[in-house]
């Protein structure tokens, strides 16, 4: 199960611009495209001037009343020609891209999804076209074609298909290993209808990009084409062979080039802008909030009463100490969004606290905030992390490196990730042993493979040489766990660190945590969705929901008699806490994303057990058993767990 | 329930080849080695085994994503090994898929409306009020509603997006459904909710279920019978509550001794009782022999030399394993181990 990774991202932001985000911008971008469209079309109306009718007598003036733009080197009005060159423009764009698209696209789909032969000889041809300036191919197949605007556009096209073969080429063999492309099969969709309509759709908006971007690209390439004479002839008038002549004569009038390189520069943005609007617009991977605006508001608002929540008892031994600990994520419409909020745990020496919860409870990111390694714009905005008694959110970034490691150390959920695959697992044990420690590199090897052979792989000496991918999946923890140990951490958080594991081999690895602890007598703090794991490795469990603890209870306890509806409801859900025969017990609706939490208590929506008392803030209560619930302890609840 | 099977599968082998450098050669790796397995029409089949058990690749095969390399399987009067992986349309639309990851399995470009027509659009002639209509009433059944058809996936939680999946796969009417690991990647809360959900269609519309998954408690809550995979072969196959409550393959047993008890006294006890096993070395494909001699406490020196044959088991079904032998050859089990 790989829950968290799968919902998170939902939560943070996704790096993409917002549609609407610009509106003016995209409303100029549309003008702009929009004019250059009708004057091309209703260029013998608008133009003042005819665009090939010389007067020497004027020849290269500045802007005035009669020529707003002034005229060229033959006294040609530079109004109308630039007017007529949006024809061209128009033209060369749309005839150069659709050529590009329409050859490119389908082959590329077509190879993407065959494979094979055919595949090996077009990437061939065209890692061969690529490998040659596109100018000098473009220039060979105009040799072929001769010259003159539209073929220099074919020339073009061709020339640019094979940017839209290769992406077209790429998105499919991505695409094509997709569990859809095999649901689609399954179906019975031919290979023609999985092509076009299951896979085509998803190339949408790269392509859209790549589209934008080959515009761009063929405005200059046919300006370049032209002034070689190549393209557009004289005398018409093109933005290309205007911006030529101003090149010549730059230094008798400077202006010349001014209006041509405008509309180049216009067009291009312009283009390019809404481009990027269209394909923000097709929506794919855009969660949807309720409104992620007001929740936040009203969260910052009930703040004071989350401070009525019991503290924690100290202890003696206490390694960790976490306190009302709150941490935000930037909402999508912007404001942040609570992720977790007044968050109280500790862990004692050789203790293993477990933290359970469905994914978006934030127990992942409970131990990436102890660790300081929340992701970019997520904040730990309140509370205090006290590690061996210094409070890690007030060290400076150095500081906190320094107990990264050695006080505090990770394991992850899929070993065969948090791993390196470049590097043998023996040096990257090493690696830290020498960077932590300051160990010689022959001593941190020997103490690598020490460590090694200590998390009970066969042949230690051996496996240190071998790299992630030579070992299996249990194994891999196993390096990974034996490096988290590499310089005796008094803290160990682990997340999830048996979830890609088979059963046999979770077992394994929990025994080996056990025995581990047993000798180095860290403090661990095991992250799991599975209550059954952390019923077999917890010596105390918490429960979380909804970016909250629920209840905290040593781990007889929480199980003989669970206090929260949520965990009885849990409890109760395992596949093997009930027998045979559904309907088997469930929990109705979902887990609240965050941002739509509701604003009393949290499981209020899916609880069974409701009343009014409900609809406020309900605090942690309790020393040794702490559960959030204003019923909790009353008789009707006690019956039903 | 009738007792003609509906799907019949006989000493099905898979194999896939290791492509070397230039296409040519490369090892050949067996997935499924002689595999026998009956479903009957509304009945349920769990398919349980570890990673790299080969479950996965007897799904695929009776899904016609992978060929066969030997053996049959029996749909009604077809062979579908035969068939390699070019089914009829009237095959294909009598066999239908929910796959695990409900995140990838339907497509992000396409409304809930297009995902739950296309096997309409595919196998029948329809119109588009027609697809529209059957599509309303197949989100019904899954407890979806109209409301929903116009939306894309992303605007849904991991339990409905999984309940769509479920609603495309009941639109053809199939007689079986493969489900390759339907609730492993939900939330436990939701687990519960999709496998009553499959349970409840299951009674109503007379669908048989071939269950993928590598977790024996659930399978038993809604599998009439269990089969049990490891490196390739079914080690053991039975009625799904003598599998699960007194099972007969050492490996079964395993299994089940591996997932932790829910009550934590019970698993400290059970854990004391166990000895800490070694750390098992990379799996060693064995090429004679039973499978998983190498792991098993019970492991004779006749293990090694011949796959143990399939042996009655008392309560319904068989095991693979010569502990069920009516001869035991003259050896005390454990001494190879």
């Amino acid at each position: 199960m790989s829950i968290d990774t799968k919902t998170m991202p939902q939560a943070l932001p996704s790096g993409r611009r917002r549609p609407g985000g610009a509106p003016v911008l995209i409303g100029i971008a549309v003008a702009v495209l929009l004019l250059l469209a009708l004057l091309a079309v209703f260029a013998e109306w608008v133009a003042p001037y005819d665009p090939l009718r010389q007067s020497l007598m004027e020849a290269l003036q500045g802007p005035s009343t009669a020529h707003w733009l002034g005229t060229d080197d033959l006294g040609r009005d530079v109004l109308s020609r630039l007017i007529y060159g949006c024809r061209i423009a128009v033209i060369a764009a749309a005839e150069a891209t659709t050529i590009a698209v329409l050859l490119g696209v389908p082959i590329g789909l077509f190879i993407g999804y065959r494979g094979g032969l055919w595949d090996w000889i077009v990437m061939r041809i065209v890692e061969a076209v690529v490998s040659i300036p596109g100018i000098m191919v473009a220039i060979v197949i105009i040799a072929i074609l001769g010259a003159g605007l539209h073929r220099a556009m074919i020339a073009l096209g061709i020339l640019f298909s094979t940017s839209f073969l290769r992406l077209a080429r790429g998105v499919v063999l991505a695409e094509r290993e997709e569990v859809y492309v095999r649901s689609a099969r399954v179906v019975g969709a031919s290979d023609s209808r999985i092509l076009m309509r299951h896979i085509f759709p998803n190339i949408a908006p790269p392509l859209i990009v790549q589209v934008t971007l080959t515009v761009g690209a063929v405005l200059l390439a046919e300006a370049g084409l032209s002034f070689i004479g190549l393209g557009v002839q004289p005398p018409q008038a093109s933005w290309g062979t205007m911006l030529n002549t101003a090149a010549a004569f730059m230094d008798f009038n400077w202006f010349l080039s001014v209006p041509p390189g405008i509309a180049i520069i216009l067009t291009v943005l312009s283009v390019n802008l809404l481009g990027d609007v269209l394909r923000d617009s097709i929506g794919r991977g855009i969660a949807v909030d309720a409104d992620p605006r007001a929740p936040a508001a009203r969260y910052a608002a009930e703040l004071p009463a989350t401070a009525a929540s019991a503290p924690v008892p100290r202890r003696d031994d206490e390694i960790l100490r976490v306190e009302h600990l709150q941490v935000m994520v930037p909402g999508r419409a912007g404001g942040e969004v609570p992720v977790i909020t007044d968050l109280s745990l500790s862990i004692g020496r050789g203790e293993t606290l477990g933290l359970v919860g469905e994914s978006g409870s934030g127990k992942t990111l409970t131990g990436l905030a102890i660790l300081g390694l929340l992701g970019a714009g997520v904040r730990a905005t309140h509370g205090s992390i006290e590690l061996n008694g210094r409070d890690l959110r007030t060290l400076p970034r150095s500081g906190l490196e320094e107990v990264r490691g050695n006080e505090v150390a990770m394991v992850f959920q899929d070993p065969t990730t948090s791993l390196n695959p470049a590097f043998t697992v023996g040096s990257q044990i090493a690696e830290v042993l020498r960077v932590k420690q300051g160990l010689g590199r022959r001593q941190a090897w020997a103490r690598s493979v020490e460590l090694i052979d200590r998390v009970g792989i066969p042949r230690p000496a051996e496996r240190a040489g071998a790299y992630p991918h030579e070992l299996s999946g249990g194994m891999a923890q196993r390096v990974a766990i034996a490096r988290a140990l590499s310089c005796n951490p008094s803290l160990l958080i682990a997340d999830e660190p048996t979830t890609a594991l088979d059963v046999t081999v979770q077992q394994e690895i929990l025994d080996l945590f056990r025995d581990l602890q047993d000798e180095f007598g860290m403090a661990i703090l095991f992250v799991t969705h599975d209550l059954a794991v952390a019923a077999d490795i917890c010596d105390r469990v918490g429960v979380m929901y909804a970016g909250e603890m629920v209840e905290m209870a040593g781990v007889d306890a929480l199980f003989a008699d669970p206090r929260h509806p949520y965990t009885s409801g849990l409890l109760s859900a395992m596949p093997h806490a009930s027998d045979r025969n559904p309907p088997l017990p469930t929990i109705r609706g979902n887990v609240p994303r965050p941002g739509t939490w509701p604003l009393g208590c949290r499981f209020a929506d899916r609880c069974d057990f409701r009343i009014a008392a409900c609809d406020r803030r309900i605090p942690l209560t309790g020393s040794r058993r702490q559960v959030r619930c204003v019923r909790a302890g009353e008789p009707e609840l006690e019956a039903a767990s | 329930m009738t007792d003609k099977p509906l799907l019949e599968i006989t000493d099905l082998d898979v194999t896939y080849r290791d492509r070397s450098l230039l296409g040519f050669g490369g090892r050949t790796f067996h997935a499924v080695k002689g595999a026998n397995l009956v479903i009957r029409a509304g009945e349920t089949l769990g398919l349980v085994g570890e990673s790299g058990s080969g479950k996965s690749s007897i799904a695929n095969t009776v899904l016609g994503l992978v060929p066969a390399s030997g053996g049959s399987i029996r749909f009604g009067d077809v062979d579908l090994a035969a068939m390699k992986t070019r089914y009829p349309p009237a095959v294909r639309s009598r066999i239908q898929a929910v796959f695990q990851d409900p995140y990838s399995s339907l497509n992000a470009s396409m409304t809930v409306e297009a995902i739950v027509t296309e096997p309409l659009r595919v196998h029948t002639a329809m119109n588009r009020a027609e697809r529209r209509d059957r599509a309303v009433e197949l989100l019904k059944l899954v407890s979806l509603s109209e409301e929903h058809l116009t939306r894309h996936p992303h605007q849904f939680s991991g339990g409905q997006r999984q309940r769509i999946a479920i609603a495309s796969a009941l639109a053809l009417q199939p007689k079986l459904i493969v489900l390759d690991e339907p609730v492993s990647a939900l939330d436990v809360s939701t687990q519960n909710q999709i496998i009553n959900l499959l349970y409840e269609r299951r009674e109503e519309l007379g669908i048989a279920y071939l269950l993928i998954a590598h977790d024996l408690a659930l399978v038993h809550h809604i599998s009439d019978r269990i089969a049990v995979m490891y490196l390739g072969h079914i080690v053991e196959e039975g009625p799904s509550d003598r599998v699960y409550r007194a099972p007969a393959h050492p490996y079964t047993k395993a299994l089940l001794d591996a997932v932790p008890l829910l009550d934590p006294a019970a698993q400290r006890r059970r854990r004391a009782a166990r000895k800490i096993a070694p750390a098992q070395d990379a799996t060693r494909v064995a090429e004679t022999g039973c499978p998983y001699r190498n792991r098993c406490p019970s492991a004779m020196a006749r293990c090694a030399q011949h796959m143990p044959p399939a042996y009655p088991v008392e309560g319904g079904g068989t095991a693979s394993c010569f502990l069920l032998a009516p001869d035991t050859g003259g050896e005390t089990p454990g001494e190879a181990a």
